[in-house]
């Protein structure tokens, strides 16, 4: 009795401390007013160029590979509301940490590098989420008249697919970012990697548009389960593959925090701290 | 509490060719060498001890504090802290001590500095009540309330060093680390610290380890004192066995009434001579009275003192002459 006791005590002490970083990073990504709004319009005005682009491939047709021109639509809007919220950029917060020797205050804490730096990420996307693409999803919705979810069942598959985005993309990021262990310049690696994030993810081009024998490669990646998912599921235009699509998603999601968790143990072993 | 046997550190090296072709050499074959930044150390801590950590830049004194902290793995040798080997379970283990690196803050930069005081609560399971009672006694000792709600990136760095010695107590350690506590600080700032650094040890019974290059910090809280250089411990005890053992000389400044002639003195050499005023060298032994009276009995004298030497002028001693590995 009081082992399950304390087992349920650790576990509620660790969601609280994993919501008390996510909490403070919201915090602190909050504070960052101006950057949000500019980056805001810079959303906005590349959507829409974005939008001419792909409609233009149109060309006069009703439909290009299944999807009409609210599809079209939909989809940029999406990939501009939540390229910041997966980060399809990419993000070298915890390279920079470790050239900066910063490494070291963090390793000195009793708890899971991953973990801590997840829930950091997971406050700056859920940040992202709520200024940049509810507000981006928005002005879609009253201007172009995108395309809405039917169902409060199809909400919850897209939040699910999202929640499950949002933690594949951080594996993936926090990987790359592990190089700067071994490498003293991993940044040239690490801007490939992400080009490479962009591009099979499905945000530059809805995987839908490429061809087959390319969409057989991506689809044995993690990378179209970081955007490309999400939009399917949104748009509908996947409705029987919901299940495996999000059974892939969380295969990814364990497999890369399995993979993480193995190269940290060998990246801290073989540590060297910077400077003073 | 603490203890190292046969402790080494080596890195590789590389080196690089400067001349042409350099790219493709390179790229073709790595030469190396090996450092030893610590080079066969051995030592042992009690529970309770406070123990400075000198020795030039680059001596191997970080590289030391990183392997302690578990930060690092040695090379070789053994090392055991509170029951722990540090690299092999960092996560236990660091639980159980506190770390200041003086030059970097473990504070959330854009953060009030109070929410990140309150992190390490969840972080280290701190009960409410004993978290509470420690941050009320640290807001009192290092008058922390004047600025818990600015953002670490606005502190001064006497405030921020405060803050983060705060932070590293918050978990009662049994151990803490302090890696150059009061460098950069002024004067009133680093009394201030090391008054605070003392009452902990005192009445927590807290180990503390401190490396730094302020003589003035290891003269007021250690009573014993390890020395590195080139990676070798050349010194292990106490502060005043150091000045004994190699504080040399001790000197005689005399200001005579007239310019002396045939001046002489048995068990004293004159180091300098400048118009009325002499300064001579004697041994620690040598009884001064004896110098005195032989002075006076042939020359006419105004003043005289006697300089005991600095211990900071025995350690640049140390560090130039290579005192202790001769």
């Amino acid at each position: 009795m009081a082992h399950s006791n304390s087992c349920v005590h650790l576990t509620y002490s660790s969601v609280r401390l994993f919501w008390e970083i996510t909490k403070r990073s919201l915090q602190r990504h909050l504070t960052y007013r101006t950057a949000t709004i500019t980056g805001l319009i810079t959303n906005l005005f590349f959507g829409l160029l974005r939008a001419s682009v792909l409609l233009a491939l149109l060309s006069g047709s009703s439909s290009a590979n299944g999807w009409n021109a609210q599809d079209i639509v939909t989809y940029v809007a999406l990939t501009q509301a939540l390229m910041v919220v997966v980060s399809v950029f990419g993000w070298s917060d915890l390279m920079n940490t470790v050239y900066r020797g910063e490494i070291a205050a963090e390793l000195l804490r009793p708890t899971s590098l991953f973990l801590f730096w997840l829930a950091q990420d997971i406050g700056r996307s859920l940040t992202a989420l709520v200024t940049r693409g509810i507000s981006i999803m928005l002005v879609c919705y009253f201007v172009f008249a995108i395309k809405v979810p039917s169902s409060f069942g199809q909400w919850l598959v897209v939040l699910l697919s999202l929640g499950l985005a949002m933690v594949i993309s951080f594996a993936f990021r926090f990987i790359v970012n592990l190089a700067a262990f071994w490498s003293p310049d991993a940044r040239g690696m690490a801007r490939f990697a992400f080009i490479a994030l962009g591009f099979a993810s499905g945000f530059l081009m809805p995987l839908r548009f490429f061809p087959d024998w390319l969409q057989h490669v991506l689809a044995l990646t993690p990378f179209p389960h970081m955007m490309n998912s999400i939009i399917e599921i949104y748009i509908g235009s996947s409705d029987a593959r919901v299940i495996e699509i999000l059974g892939l998603q969380v295969f990814w999601a364990v497999t890369l925090t399995g993979l993480a968790q193995l190269i940290l143990a060998r990246a801290t072993r073989r540590l060297v701290i910077l400077g003073g | 509490m603490i203890q190292v046997e046969n402790l080494c550190k080596h890195f590789e090296i590389r080196h690089r060719h400067k001349n042409s072709w350099a790219v493709l050499r390179n790229f073709l074959k790595r030469d190396s060498s090996t450092l030893k930044a610590v080079d066969d150390i051995s030592f042992s801590i009690q529970k309770g001890e406070m123990v400075g950590y000198l020795g030039p830049n680059g001596a191997g004194k970080s590289t030391t504090l990183k392997m302690l902290t578990g930060l690092l793995v040695p090379t070789s040798g053994r090392l055991e802290v509170n029951g722990f080997v540090p690299w092999q379970s960092r996560q236990k283990y660091v639980a159980q001590i506190g770390a200041v690196f003086g030059q970097r803050s473990s504070l959330w930069w854009d953060l009030p500095t109070i929410e990140s005081l309150e992190l390490l609560q969840h972080i280290y399971k701190i009960p409410t009540a004993r978290f509470s009672s420690n941050l009320e006694m640290f807001k009192k000792l290092l008058d922390l309330d004047e600025f818990l709600q600015s953002p670490a990136r606005s502190l001064s760095l006497g405030q921020r060093m405060r803050a983060d010695l705060c932070a590293a107590l918050m978990h009662d350690p049994a151990i803490l680390f302090l890696d150059e506590p009061t460098i950069g600080l002024d004067v009133v700032a680093k009394q201030r610290i090391r008054e605070f650094i003392q009452q902990i040890n005192q009445d927590r019974g807290t180990t503390i380890i401190l490396t730094t290059h302020d003589m003035a910090d290891v003269q007021k809280l250690c009573t014993r004192a390890m020395m590195i250089d080139h990676g070798k411990l050349l010194f292990d005890g106490a502060l005043s066995d150091l000045q004994n053992r190699f504080g040399g000389q001790r000197r005689l400044i005399v200001d005579f009434e007239e310019p002396p002639t045939q001046l002489k003195l048995a068990n004293a050499t004159i180091i300098s001579q400048e118009a009325l005023r002499i300064t001579f060298a004697f041994a620690r032994e040598t009884r001064v009275a004896e110098l005195i009276s032989a002075l006076t009995r042939d020359h006419a004298i105004r003043d005289l003192r006697v300089e005991e030497p600095e211990i900071e002028a025995t350690i640049r001693a140390i560090y130039e002459g290579n005192l202790l590995s001769a």
